[in-house]
């Protein structure tokens, strides 16, 4: 739904956007957030489904997470920032040979390999024009008298004592 | 609501000759549609009408925007905030 060439069906390439290009050479740098966890596994075993869930959604947040704050700040040599910039522009050079996934543009229904035939002959009957207006002035009455059937209420009370 | 739109596409492909119907509102998404236009379509009717819309300065003079083919084809007419599109063949 949206907008020009959007649809539905896009979920595997958002995947692809967000892949990493590089593997990551060293583990990224979590302190805080180990501290955080470890805590956790020192709670009493007999844990609820919230604290579960509140846990495995506080684990997906720290993988994905990149703590700019916490950061190693031993800096990279010279020679590694060199070396990880030619990693990586190799692998750009690769990448960008498989470029030719774009995704499909949808193309409207093929229309014609002779464009001097079509010009040459009938333009489009009137009659079919008017039929086309006269359908669009029909949905869009149609459309207009959606309405919202407002059958209970929508803000209930509690019975809170 | 559901019912209605329905019937609307339905009745627009009784008549003979319509192959392909579909309804967009002026953000591109699909409000309907049967036959040969379908969901992907819908961005690119509706930014074809809205843009032949600037043709004109006069507002109440809404064109119709054809497609021509050897055997069919598909108008776009836009009327207030839904664009109709149908495609039709020709003998």
């Amino acid at each position: 739904m949206g907008c020009c060439y959007s649809s539905e069906a896009e979920a595997s390439d958002q995947e692809d956007e967000t892949k990493r290009l590089l593997e990551p050479a060293a583990s990224p740098p979590n302190k805080v957030l180990n501290g955080a966890e470890q805590s956790y596994h020192n709670l009493p075993s007999a844990r609820t489904d919230e604290q579960a869930m509140l846990s495995s959604i506080l684990a997906k947040t720290a993988i994905n997470i990149i703590d700019v704050s916490a950061a190693d700040s031993q800096g990279m040599e010279q020679h590694e920032y060199m070396d990880r910039a030619r990693q990586y522009s190799t692998r750009l050079a690769m990448l960008s040979n498989n470029l030719m996934h774009w995704k499909k543009l949808p193309l409207l229904p093929s229309l014609t390999n002779q464009p001097h035939q079509v010009l040459a002959s009938d333009p489009v009957p009137f009659a079919d024009l008017q039929q086309v207006s006269r359908i669009a002035a029909y949905a869009f009455s149609a459309l207009s008298q959606i309405r919202v059937d407002a059958k209970e209420e929508l803000v209930v009370q509690f019975g809170i004592p | 609501p559901g019912s209605e739109r329905r019937c609307l596409s339905v009745r627009s492909m009784k008549s003979p000759a319509v192959v392909g119907v579909l309804c967009t509102d002026s953000q591109g998404l699909n409000l309907g549609c049967e036959g040969t236009l379908s969901d992907e379509h819908a961005g690119i009717i509706s930014v074809l009408a809205q843009q032949a819309a600037k043709l004109t300065s006069d507002p109440t003079d809404t064109p119709v925007v054809c497609l021509e083919s050897d055997n069919g084809n598909i108008m776009i007419q836009k009327h207030d905030s839904i664009t109709v599109a149908v495609h039709k063949l020709v003998s």
